[in-house]
C-alpha cells in the first residue's frame, strides 16, 4: 500500500529537518573533506593551493600511517574477538538460567547506554596509575601499571574500555540466537553421546555462526570508527603512537598537527573503508542464515 | 535389544507440579509399547524420563536389569525420534546419521558401513549429501529414523514422530515404522495421541490419564474390555456411547418408557456403554429403542448418525456400514445386543 499526500510540498516539508541535519552535519563536511584532500594549506591557514593527489601519495609513503593501520587492525580485531568471546560466554550462562534472566539481561544492557566518552572516563579513573583502584590492585599484585608510559598497557586499556561497551550488544544477539536453537537439537546431541563441550562446538556454535559473523562485522565497524571518544578520554592516542588508530590520527593530524590536507585525505580513505564494510554487512544480512 | 522396566516411576517438576505419581511398566525385549492419552497427561514426561532428558523423581528405571536413574542419556544406549525431527540443520544427512557413531569413537569404515546400511534400508542412499532443509517432511522423518537405528540402540523412543506429516504420508510411515521395528526387533516406546496409530502399531497400549496408567493391554483387549469409562471413551472412534442408567428387576431403564432386557445381577445406578458400531439399525418390531435423527455424516464406507432418544438429552452415535442416510428428525430403530454392552460403576467409573 502507498500513502499519497494531497499536495506536493508537504512530504518535503516533513523531511526538511532531517535533510537539513544531514546536509549541514554530514554532507557539507564530507564534501569539504574530499575537497581539502586535494589542497595544501600554508602553515598559517591563510591560503591553500591545489596539489592533486600529493596528500595521498605522502600518506602512502608515510611509515607512521602504516603503523596506524597496524594499530587499528590489532585494536579492532582485539575488540571484536574479546567482545564476541566474552558476550558468548555470558549469553551461554544466561541461557542456562531460567529464573532471573530478565535481571541479567537488564544489567548487561546498561553498559551499552553509557556514552563512549563517559565509558572512557570511567576506565581512565579505574586505571589511573596512582589513584585508580584497579591500577593500585595490579601494583599490589606486582604489575607496575602505567598506561601513560607503557604502550602495551595503553593498548590493553583501550581494548578493555571499547570492548566493555560492546559486550551488551553482542550479548543480546547471542542470547536471542541461543534461544532460537530448538532444545530438542541439544537433547538429540546429548542422546547421540556428545559431551556438553562437544555439543557446544559441534551443534550450538555452528548454528550461531550467522550471528557471530554479523557481530564480527558490526564490532569491526564499531572499533574502526566509533571509538574516538574512548581513545580521547583514556590515552589520547599515546604513549607515542601506540594507541593512535586511524580515526584518532585524522583528528590528531588535522586539529593538533594542523595538517588539514593530510587529515582530509585520511578521512577520504576512511570513508571508502566504511563504504566497503557497509556493503559487506548488507550483502551478508540479505543472504541471512546459510546452512 | 533390552527389557525396559519402570518400577513406581514418578515425576514432580521443580515447580511442584506432579506430572506422574507412580507408574509400573514392564516392557519385554522387542516389544512395541504405545503410550496414548489426552494432551498434558504426561506422555512426553514419561518418555523423557526413560531417555534421561528429565530426571526421575521417584522409583526406578531398569534397562537390561541395570539401574538407569543416575545415568546420562548417552550412557543409556537409547535413541529418540523427536516430533520436530531435531535434525542438525548444518550437517548433511550422512553426518546427521554418523554423529552418534563418531561421538562413540567408531572407526571410519564402521561409520561408512553402518550409515550406508541404514540409508539403504530407509531409501535414503541418494540423499546422503543433502542438508535437512533440502528434504521433504517425509524424508526428514526417515533421516530421523535412520539416525536412531544406525547405532543399534537398546531401545527406540518416539515422541509423536508422525504428527507433522500429512494424513497419507502418516499412514505410509506408520506401516514402515512397524515393519522396521519388527525387522530390527528393537524394544520400542512410542508416544502418540492418534488412536489409530496407537491401535495399529502397539503390541501393548498404555492409556495414560493425568499421569497414571488407566489400563495396559493389547489394542483389542482395550477395545473389547475397557477397564474404565476413560479408556472406553478414549479407544475407538467415534467414542463409545456412555449413558447413566439404572438397572431394576424390569431391566435396564434407558428412559422412563423404555427398558431393555438385562441378564445381570447388577442393580441400581450404573453407566451403560455401547459402541456406535454395535448399535444396529433394524425394523420397528425388532427394535430395542428408537433414535430421533439429528445429524448424519455420510463417509461413503460408513455413515455416522447422531440423535436423541425420547426423554434424554445425550447425543448418541450410530455407525452404520455403507452409505446410509436417514432423513433428519426421522426415527431410527436400533438393536443394542446385550453381549456388546459395557457396564461401569457410576462412582468409581470402573468396569463392572
Ligand atoms: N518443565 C515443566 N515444569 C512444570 N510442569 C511441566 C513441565 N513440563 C511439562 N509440565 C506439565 O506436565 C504435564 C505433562 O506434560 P507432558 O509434556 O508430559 O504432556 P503430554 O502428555 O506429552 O502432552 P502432549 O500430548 O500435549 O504433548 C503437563 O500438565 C505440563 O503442563
Ligand atoms: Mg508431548
Amino acid at each position: 500500500m502507498t500513502v499519497t499526500f494531497p499536495q506536493r510540498p508537504l512530504p518535503w516539508l516533513l523531511l526538511l529537518p532531517q535533510l537539513l541535519v544531514t546536509a549541514i552535519f554530514f554532507l557539507w563536511p564530507a564534501g569539504q573533506a574530499v575537497k581539502q584532500a586535494f589542497y595544501q594549506e600554508d602553515a598559517f591557514g591563510l591560503s591553500s593551493e591545489f596539489v592533486g593527489l600529493e596528500n595521498f601519495s605522502h600518506l602512502l609513503h608515510d611509515p607512521l600511517y602504516y603503523a596506524s593501520i597496524g594499530t587499528t587492525l590489532f585494536f579492532s580485531f582485539a575488540v571484536a574477538f574479546v567482545g564476541i568471546a566474552l558476550a558468548l560466554l555470558l549469553a551461554v550462562m544466561a541461557d542456562r538460567v531460567m529464573r532471573g534472566q530478565i535481571i541479567y539481561k537488564t544489567l548487561l544492557i546498561w553498559p551499552y547506554a553509557v556514552a563512549p566518552a563517559l565509558a572512557g572516563v570511567l576506565w581512565w579513573v579505574m586505571f589511573d596509575p596512582s589513584t585508580g583502584p584497579i591500577a593500585v590492585w595490579l601494583k599490589s599484585m606486582g604489575i607496575n601499571w602505567n598506561h601513560f608510559l607503557n604502550g602495551n598497557q595503553a593498548m590493553t586499556l583501550v581494548v578493555i574500555a571499547a570492548t566493555w561497551k560492546q559486550i551488551s550488544y553482542n550479548f543480546l544477539f547471542f542470547l536471542a540466537g541461543l534461544q532460537a536453537i530448538p532444545r530438542s537439537l541439544i537433547e538429540a546431541a546429548a542422546i547421540d553421546g556428545a559431551s556438553p563441550f562437544k555439543r557446544f562446538w559441534t551443534v550450538v556454535f555452528p548454528l550461531l555462526s550467522p550471528t557471530t559473523f554479523f557481530l564480527l562485522v558490526v564490532n569491526l565497524v564499531y572499533a574502526f570508527f566509533d571509538t574516538f571518544g574512548i581513545i580521547d578520554a583514556t590515552t589520547s592516542g599515546g604513549p607515542g603512537q601506540s594507541t593512535k588508530i586511524l580515526v584518532y590520527k585524522v583528528y590528531d593530524d588535522g586539529f593538533i598537527g594542523l595538517d588539514l590536507g593530510s587529515s582530509s585525505a585520511q578521512s577520504v580513505i576512511l570513508m571508502m573503508i566504511v563504504g566497503v564494510m557497509t556493503v559487506i554487512q548488507f550483502r551478508y544480512i540479505e543472504r541471512k542464515v546459510q546452512y | 535389544m533390552a527389557e525396559v522396566i519402570l518400577n513406581q516411576v514418578g515425576k514432580t517438576y521443580p515447580n511442584g507440579y506432579q506430572a506422574i505419581p507412580a507408574i509400573d511398566l514392564h516392557i519385554a525385549d522387542g516389544e512395541f509399547i504405545v503410550l496414548v492419552g489426552p494432551s498434558g497427561c504426561g506422555k512426553s514426561t514419561l518418555l523423557r524420563m526413560v531417555a534421561g532428558l528429565e530426571s526421575i523423581s521417584s522409583g526406578e528405571l531398569l534397562i537390561n536389569n541395570q539401574r538407569m536413574n543416575e545415568k546420562e542419556p548417552a550412557e543409556r544406549d537409547i535413541a529418540m525420534v523427536f516430533q520436530n525431527y531435531a535434525l542438525y540443520p548444518h550437517m548433511t544427512v550422512f553426518d546427521n546419521m554418523a554423529y552418534g557413531l563418531r561421538n562413540r569413537g567408531a572407526s571410519k569404515d564402521e561409520i561408512q558401513r553402518k550409515v550406508s546400511d541404514s540409508a539403504r534400508l530407509l531409501g535414503l542412499t541418494d540423499l546422503l549429501e543433502r542438508k535437512p532443509k533440502q528434504l521433504s517432511g517425509g524424508q526428514r522423518q526417515r533421516v530421523a529414523m535412520g539416525r536412531a537405528m544406525v547405532r543399534h540402540p537398546q531401545a527406540f523412543l518416539f515422541d509423536e514422530p508422525l504428527s507433522n506429516l500429512d494424513a497419507k504420508l502418516r499412514v505410509q510411515m506408520r506401516v514402515e515404522i512397524r515393519q522396521l521395528q519388527r525387522q530390527l526387533g528393537t524394544t520400542t516406546l512410542y508416544v502418540t495421541h492418534d488412536q489409530v496409530e496407537a491401535m495399529t502399531l502397539a503390541d501393548r497400549l498404555v492409556v495414560l490419564n493425568k499421569g497414571h496408567a488407566e489400563q495396559i493391554g493389547s489394542p483389542l483387549e482395550l477395545y473389547e474390555r475397557p477397564a474404565t469409562t476413560f479408556v472406553a471413551e478414549f479407544i475407538g472412534s467415534p467414542s463409545m456411547n456412555l449413558l447413566p442408567v439404572s438397572i431394576t428387576d424390569q431391566g435396564l431403564q434407558l428412559t422412563e418408557q423404555v427398558s431393555l432386557q438385562a441378564d445381570t445381577k447388577e442393580r441400581g445406578a450404573v453407566i451403560w456403554g455401547i459402541r456406535p458400531e454395535h448399535l444396529q439399525p433394524c425394523s420397528e418390531s425388532e427394535a430395542d429403542f428408537a433414535l430421533q435423527v439429528k445429524a448424519v455424516e455420510a463417509l461413503g464406507a460408513e455413515s455416522l448418525i447422531y440423535g436423541h432418544t425420547a426423554g434424554r438429552s445425550e447425543l448418541l452415535v450410530v455407525r452404520a456400514p455403507g452409505p446410509f442416510t436417514p432423513a433428519i428428525d426421522q426415527m431410527l430403530y436400533l438393536r443394542a445386543p446385550q453381549q456388546q454392552w459395557h457396564l461401569f460403576d457410576i462412582n468409581t467409573q470402573q468396569r463392572i
